[in-house]
């Protein structure tokens, strides 16, 4: 009986999971709902100085490129097992190309702020 | 006062004459007692002798009974007619399960991943019978019991869409019966059945859809363990298998 | 002797339409298309930040959009559907705890609310303090 090779991308799966349930409500709030019309979120916190110093210090880089590829790697197994279950499609090599893909474009991006 | 009457559409599949199913209609008297299986029995008695389907012990404890009642798995013993009004009440064979005869499914899958799972006691060490019997606490027999109330009705299987979907699946009550025998401080645990666990047919092929320990007459609950083993398979992968308590 | 012909009926196109749990299944599976679209933008954004001010400052007029606000609406209920249907099943993938398995569920999408708000919290202070 073959060895599965999911437990991997399960790992990843559980940790972009549970990062994504504790504080994506919150993220999606802050960057995409009240920063950018400054409600209760001050539009202050998301403009250029604040980003960029965010993102500009280690700490920073590092926090967004965890929660940022972990979301990814934790998609792309759900949306993988969505097209296996609705369409059999089993499509989950090609989009683990796209999330390794994504996520060295996200930590090349960062390195560059 | 009038009798009282409910529609029953049955699945009717005769191998040796019909090339695809259909539905036959049975008009059924009942009385507020009466079970869906009581129902099917009134027209195998008295309007059509050829309508076959499995029974036994009428009471929830055979597991020969498994039926789709209008769409969903349930044992026909324990499904009562007074629940089912107004009607039609549509039954089927158990989904994923190719069909032999009317409500009769070809079980040949399930018996054959149930005895690679090795559902039996799988000693840690060989001990004579002039050792006596082996002895468990309340704690040890609380951690395999609720598992080892599996009847076999298949009514998980029928439930879970990956069953459907994936031929490799060893399927919710076996993997139960897997996580049963791993628990039992009795048997070797993890190692001797690594092998189905770990593959992609074993707990890997669970998506947790959870509709195998709702439709469970006996609450199992195959649902918890079949995913309580994946972090188990996952440090397994790892070469962690010492960290899994119990394991040789 | 006959040959018993047995008979294999295909599984339904929409099977995952046909009853409550499958329909709640598909719709925690389904939220994960949000979640990646989510992850995306967030890429973008960093991207355009990287670029400089004038093009980041382009970035926040788009978000101010209604089609953004829109798509972050639909972002935000699909990161919610996450989180509730994650502590529902949560307690499935952990060995038997002693407590009941709702404590778990309520446990944790509790922790939920707190991590957003404290994520909230944190960005007034980042924008109002520094």
């Amino acid at each position: 009986m073959k060895r599965s090779n999911e437990p991997f991308f399960w790992l990843l799966f559980g940790a972009g999971g549970m990062v994504a349930a504790l504080i994506g409500a919150g993220l999606v709030l802050v960057t995409g709902l009240l920063g950018p019309v400054n409600l209760i979120v001050p539009g202050r916190a998301i403009d250029y100085a604040h980003a960029h110093a965010f993102a500009a210090h280690p700490l920073g880089k590092l926090a967004l490129f965890g929660v940022i590829a972990l979301i990814l790697w934790h998609s792309v197994h759900r949306m993988g097992e969505v097209l296996h279950d609705a369409a059999h499609i089993g499509a989950a090599v090609p989009l683990r190309i796209v999330a390794l893909l994504a996520t060295l474009a996200l930590g090349w991006i960062l390195l560059a702020i | 006062m009038s009798e009282r009457r409910i529609r029953i559409e049955g699945l009717r599949y005769n191998p040796e004459k019909d090339t695809q199913p259909r539905l036959q209609t049975y008009d059924v008297p009942f009385t507020d007692d009466m079970s869906l299986l009581q129902g099917m029995q009134y027209i195998k008695d008295h309007l059509d002798g050829s309508f076959t389907f499995r029974w036994s012990c009428r009471m929830a404890i055979c597991g020969s009974c498994g039926i789709m009642v209008n769409g969903n798995p349930r044992l026909s013993c324990e499904t009562f007619l007074r629940d089912l009004l107004p009607g039609p009440v549509r039954v089927e064979p158990l989904e994923n399960f190719p069909i032999q005869r009317d409500l009769a499914v070809d079980q040949g899958r399930f018996v054959d991943t149930l005895a690679s799972v090795k559902p039996y006691v799988v000693p840690a060490q060989e001990k004579p019978l002039s050792a006596g019997p082996h002895r468990q606490t309340p704690e040890q027999l609380a951690a395999y019991y609720q598992y080892s109330q599996c009847i076999n009705c298949l009514l998980c299987y029928a439930a879970c869409p990956q069953v459907g979907l994936n031929e490799h699946f060893v399927g919710p009550a076996a993997l139960t019966l897997l996580h049963r025998y791993n628990a039992d401080s009795r048997d070797v645990g993890w190692s001797a059945r690594a092998d189905v666990a770990n593959s992609e047919g074993g707990v890997w092929g669970c998506t947790l859809v959870g509709y195998c320990s709702q439709v469970c007459p006996k609450a199992v609950d195959p649902a918890h363990a079949i995913n309580q083993n994946k972090a188990k398979s996952a440090l397994d992968y790892f070469g962690l298998r010492s960290l899994l308590g119990g394991a040789r | 002797m006959s040959e018993i012909r047995i008979y294999r009926r295909p599984m339904a196109a929409r099977w995952w339409a046909r009853n409550p749990t499958y329909r709640r299944y598909m719709a925690r599976e389904a939220s994960s298309f949000l979640l990646f679209a989510y992850a995306l933008t967030l890429i973008y954004g960093l991207w355009r930040l990287g670029q400089g001010q004038a093009a980041y400052d382009g970035w926040l007029t788009w978000l101010a959009s209604t089609p953004a606000l829109l798509l972050h609406l639909l972002m935000l209920i699909a990161m919610v559907v996450h989180a509730v249907t994650w502590f529902e099943v949560a307690p499935k993938t952990m060995p038997k705890t002693g407590l009941p398995e709702r404590a778990i569920t309520l446990g944790g999408i509790a922790a939920a609310a707190l991590g957003s708000l404290f994520v909230v919290a944190l960005a007034i202070w980042w924008g109002a303090w520094r």
